[in-house]
């Protein structure tokens, strides 16, 4: 049996309109991803000020995500990020099914495992309704290593340099993925000496150490995989150098898309680990500690047990399959950040590639169905017991709303930022501009109509409001101590402090909330 | 057979009667005397058959320096002098017709001539090659007229003649106009706008060139023709097939055509090889005459008539070729051995509309220096991934200069070659579209000797870069009826890829400039005309554009395995220099001198082809 293009697209529409319906009720009930707010304030930023727009679209990041989410503005710059992952989410699950035609595992387990995921595991819906990155990620993923696998099967470099494209993609998605070039590094050697074709039949260490004996097969090794090499990193390094000389020439600091608040999300966005040792909740933070810890993403997806179970093929193809567990464990070097979703779901994606690609039957059909069901199970325990070991604040804020069964309120639930934006909506007006820094604050901006008679960092007169406020503006909203986001931004309470110090600065708070202080200065 | 020399031969052992029969066949076949068989079929060298002439009594009259009354020449046709290689020269003190020949013992040759002159004739011997030079020199003012003007007559519209036409000239002179009129009134704005324009042009011919690319990589590993399907054909069944060699000369070049061309698996008696020289040529015809060894080609020689060019000596040779399919290969030109026999393959299953094939072209001294190597990358990635690329597009294809097969019979249905284009073959390839047919890629490759030398291949360069000018200019006469012929998609790609690639080749250097002066010059000026935004995109089209140009050709190193040249691919935004001082000068002859035809020095290579030809070709399409 096999499944035509149209009943792939039917299926994916539907898949849209589920998680279209998940996300409307998790939106309904106050789940709101800081992620998703930031890359709304960001294209709001993009079409609603005038000043800045070319720092604004050439230096925010992650690139793809942002740019994706850009196409679906016209539907709201609320909405557009969450369109933009559902998107992304069912093209992968789209490309899946029609490779899982090629696959020599029993169609209906593969078609019941790709569905039950998609619909049911809880990263996968989360990558699909946060609007969050995770789906472009996932979906680069996929079909980077899909790539690598047609290059395999087809050996014409197309496909080697859709991989590049897609490694590239992959990294302006999310650009620790950097690494996976290390990751990359030990297989194309493998793959040269497949093309060299030295005692075939023989051992792979046999078949080196005549390559590596005989001067004209030694050579030839060399060359072609530096030629490999050279194909499938020059794209993306080649975009990296470009995206780093724009930032330097107009950010004046060639890392700045990574390094700046007002660029990247992550600067203030993730859960530290700091934070989350201040706070403290979740294990997974001790097992992301130690050094087994891509052995327990695996466990997290037992179905990428089962993809190396049913692996069939040569060792470059199975080096490719653990090459995320590597990256991995690259990652891990920057203790500072704690790996969210992101780093769990590639894991099951990767399985997918395995089962599609480099798989076969063994034992026989029924068995073979058992260990892939057993593995789709077991991957879908393994999602719900991420979200309930998590130590990111705001994927335990996501399990709390669902556990608590808040998903039904009886109205709209606004949450902090919302409430905020209102006020501030109807305070301000051309006479009574707000001072806001979106630094800290992109949350609530995202939430506001528009950006009229805001002063925000964007505009070449902030440092000069931001000297002497109360000659400028009526109100300025301050992060308080507690604020997670309190330390990257300039309106925060320490400030405030010294502006009320130094500028015998007036002021009356007018509005506050568990994060945020509206004052008015004149 | 009737009494001729070659019978007179068999007795001293310089032939046998198995060879005689097979003489005879292919002069039945070709329409020729026997002896014109027998020399240019590869039978007998010039020299031991004048030494046999000799011997036997036929001392050779020096027939360019005899007194020739042209009342007898113009009473007979080339074509038949030169298939039965005689020359009429005056009457002798007896009244008899003297009559310069090839083959004096040629009796029915004898008796035609005695009934067409109504008079006795005498046979005196003379070189072969000297009465084919006087034949065309006296005769062939028609023919070399016809090479030169027929196209311009039967499709004015597609004719190089005319370089620019009055409308394009009044077009440019009004852009021109208007550049300045706009520069003058707001020229930070202006200067600007024409920046951002030149980038994004620049950006999107290189992506374009990528993307084309990247679609010709998918069939990196096809072969339309398997080695099974070339080794199942009968050689009985294979039409007869004409290879025009234009040369001029290249003298040293000779010996190593014989050696190439009897590399060729394809029946001796079929193949109509032409080797077309130039009149005042003599070197090459002195070096024809020198051999040792038996020659497999007829020298047909070109009457003097301006332009000088290869195409109009290819329309010249096309008036006297036998063959069902038609190619052409320069004097240095290494195909492969079975390229004919594939190309007889492909289009017996190719549709019908299919009238030209295209080999890839490459390399024997690909490893000579460093020119050669980005030489061979360029070619590698033009004929291995470009050409598959625009033939999976169905747009018009612009030929490559050697190794295009035709289809004879098409070919002049289509008006030949334009004598006045420089890359006729280019040009060519668009017509072929326009007519709705179409053109093909055959997996066979030619090696050619890269130029090695920097001024040589500036020269060589501006040639080819002259004629996709002038191939744009001729096709763009009319832009809506182009359109209406070949489609928006045709039309597109056609201006993309011949119209663009001068266009980035002129730009570069004024783009690589502008930069230059940004990053050196960090003045204020500098910076009023580089705003922020313009200064973003110009970085990124400066950084992107290089970068995939680069990487298109580290893509051609694939298919041939080239992979030691895979590093040299970043030498590439050098390379462009040297194609930007080839494109100005091909736009500075555009101008002043339009047909001039840049000849390129051949022979100067010290690698050898027949050593290198086996590594150089790579083994393509064998699993990786």
């Amino acid at each position: 049996m096999k499944l035509t293009v149209q009943r792939i697209r039917i299926l994916s529409l539907l898949l849209v309109i589920y998680y279209l319906a998940l996300a409307w009720i998790f939106n309904r009930a106050g789940f709101e991803h800081s992620e998703r707010l930031f890359y709304s304030e960001k294209i709001m930023l993009l079409f609603e000020n005038s000043e800045n727009t070319l720092l604004t679209l050439g230096t925010t990041f992650p690139t793809t995500s942002y740019l994706i989410n850009i196409l679906f503005a016209p539907f709201g710059y609320l909405f557009a990020p969450i369109a933009g992952s559902i998107v992304l989410m069912v093209t992968l699950f789209f490309f899946i099914l029609k490779d899982i035609n090629d696959s020599e595992l029993p169609f209906r387990t593969l078609f019941f495992s790709v569905v039950v995921l998609f619909f049911l595991h809880p990263q996968f819906v989360y990558a699909a309704i946060s609007g969050r990155n995770i789906a472009a990620i996932v979906l680069f993923t996929y079909l980077l290593f899909r790539s690598l696998f047609f290059y395999y099967n087809n050996q014409t470099t197309y496909y080697l340099s859709l991989a590049s494209v897609f490694l590239g993609a992959l990294i302006f998605s999310e650009i620790k993925f950097l690494w996976l070039i290390l990751g990359f590094l030990p297989f194309v050697v493998l793959v040269s000496l497949e093309g060299i074709k030295t005692a075939k039949g023989e051992p792979v260490a046999l078949q080196y150490y005549q390559a590596l004996n005989n001067r004209s097969l030694r050579r030839k090794l060399v060359n072609r995989t530096v030629s490999l090499y050279f194909i499938l990193y020059l794209l993306p390094l080649a975009a990296i150098f470009l995206f780093r000389t724009l930032n330097q020439s107009h950010a004046g600091d060639p890392t700045y898309f990574l390094s700046s608040q007002y660029s990247n999300w992550r600067v203030t966005g993730v859960s530290t680990i700091a934070n989350i040792m201040e706070r403290g909740s979740g294990n997974n933070l001790n097992k992301q500690t130690q050094i087994i810890f891509p052995f327990f993403t695996m466990f997290l997806a037992p179905i990428f047990f089962s993809a190396l179970f049913l692996f069939k093929g040569k060792l470059y193809k199975l080096l490719t399959l653990l090459t995320p567990l590597i990256f991995i464990s690259i990652a891990l070097i920057d203790i500072q950040f704690y790996l969210t979703a992101e780093y769990y779901i590639i894991i099951p994606i990767i399985a997918f590639v395995g089962l599609n690609f480099s798989s076969t039957v063994k034992v026989n059909r029924f068995m073979s169905s058992v260990i892939l069901l057993a593995g789709t199970l077991l991957t879908l325990v393994g999602g719900f017991y991420y979200f309930s070991q998590t130590s990111d604040f705001e994927e335990q804020h996501l399990v709390k709303m669902v556990t608590e069964k808040k998903l039904w309120p009886e109205t709209k639930v606004d949450t902090e930022d919302k409430i905020l934006a209102d006020y501030i909506t109807s305070i301000k007006s051309e006479d009574r501009p707000v001072l806001i820094d979106d630094a800290a604050a992109y949350g609530i901006i995202a939430h506001l109509p528009n950006l009229n008679h805001l002063v925000m960092p964007l505009q070449k007169n902030f440092i000069t409001v931001i000297e002497n406020p109360a000659l400028s503006v009526e109100y300025i909203l301050i992060a308080k101590i507690n604020n997670l986001r309190h330390n990257f931004t300039a309106m925060n309470a320490y400030n405030m402090v010294q502006m009320q110090t130094r500028l015998n600065l007036k002021s009356n708070r007018v509005f506050e909330t568990e994060n945020w202080i509206v004052y008015s200065v004149r | 057979m009737p009494v001729c020399v070659l019978n007179n031969m068999i007795s001293v052992g310089l032939f046998t009667t198995a060879k005689l029969a097979e003489i005879e066949t292919i002069a039945d076949e070709f329409g020729y005397a026997p002896i014109k068989a027998a020399l240019n079929f590869g039978y007998l060298t010039r020299k031991s058959y004048v030494a046999f002439l000799e011997r036997s009594g036929f001392p050779l009259v020096d027939v360019r320096n005899e007194v020739v009354d042209e009342t007898f020449v113009e009473q007979c046709d080339l074509l038949h002098l030169n298939a039965f290689l005689y020359l009429p020269l005056r009457r002798d003190g007896r009244g008899n017709l003297l009559v310069a020949v090839a083959d004096p013992m040629d009796e029915q040759l004898q008796g035609i001539l005695e009934n067409k002159f109504n008079t006795k004739v005498q046979l005196v011997a003379a070189s072969d090659l000297d009465i084919t030079w006087m034949v065309h020199k006296l005769r062939g003012e028609f023919y070399v007229k016809e090479a030169v003007f027929s196209l311009m007559r039967k499709d004015p519209e597609s004719s190089g003649l005319t370089t620019f036409t009055d409308y394009q000239l009044l077009f440019i002179f009004i852009a021109i106009g208007l550049s300045f009129f706009f520069l003058t009134i707001n020229f930070v704005n202006s200067f600007i706008f024409i920046n951002l324009a030149f980038s994004f042009i620049f950006l999107f011919a290189i992506v374009f060139k990528l993307s084309i690319a990247l679609k010709g990589s998918k069939f990196e590993l096809s072969e339309v023709v398997t080695k099974a399907e070339v080794k199942a054909v009968e050689n009985n069944s294979l039409p007869v097939y004409t290879i025009l060699l234009p040369v001029y000369k290249e003298d040293k070049l000779i010996r190593k055509l014989i050696w190439n061309l009897r590399s060729l698996d394809y029946p001796r008696g079929k193949l109509d090889v032409k080797l077309l020289i130039e009149e005042d040529d003599d070197k090459t015809l002195n070096a024809v005459k020198d051999l040792d060894f038996p020659a497999n080609f007829e020298t047909i020689v070109v009457p003097f008539h301006m332009p000088k060019t290869k195409p109009k000596a290819c329309n010249y040779g096309l008036f006297f070729c036998k063959g069902v399919y038609l190619t052409i290969y320069d004097a240095e030109d290494v195909p492969d051995s079975d390229q004919l026999k594939k190309v007889v393959c492909l289009f017996r299953k190719l549709p019908k509309d299919y009238v030209v094939l295209q080999g890839a072209l490459n390399y024997f001294n690909k490893n000579e220096n460093l020119l050669t190597r980005m030489f061979t990358l360029e070619y590698s990635y033009w004929f291995d991934y470009m050409l598959p690329g625009l033939q999976s597009l169905d747009v018009p294809i612009p030929l490559g200069g050697t190794s295009n097969h035709f289809k004879l019979a098409k070919l002049l249905e289509l008006g030949g070659w334009d004598p006045f284009n420089v890359t006729e073959d280019a040009d060519l390839g668009v017509r072929v579209f326009e007519k709705k047919y179409k053109v093909g890629v055959v997996n066979s490759t030619t090696l050619e000797e890269a130029n090695n030398e920097p001024f040589n291949w500036i020269r060589q360069r501006s040639r080819w870069i002259k004629g996709y000018m002038q191939t744009l200019l001729v096709h763009m006469r009319n832009p809506p009826r182009l359109i209406k012929k070949i489609g928006w998609r045709g039309f597109f790609g056609f201006n993309f890829f011949v119209g663009f690639t001068p266009i980035t080749f002129l730009l570069y250097p004024l783009l690589l400039g502008f930069y230059i002066v940004y990053l050196v010059f960090d003045l204020q000026t500098v910076r009023i005309l580089f705003p922020d935004w313009v200064l973003y995109i110009s970085i990124f089209n400066f950084i992107a554009g290089n970068t995939l140009m680069i990487y298109v050709n580290m893509l051609a190193v694939f298919k041939r395995r080239f992979y030691e040249l895979i590093l040299f691919a970043l030498m590439n935004p050098f390379y462009w220099l040297m194609h930007s001082i080839a494109a100005y000068k091909g736009l500075w002859q555009l101008i002043y001198k339009p047909f001039y035809w840049e000849k390129t020095n051949h022979g100067l290579t010290k690698v050898s082809h027949s050593a290198s030809a086996a590594t150089a070709a790579g083994k393509v399409n064998e699993p990786r």
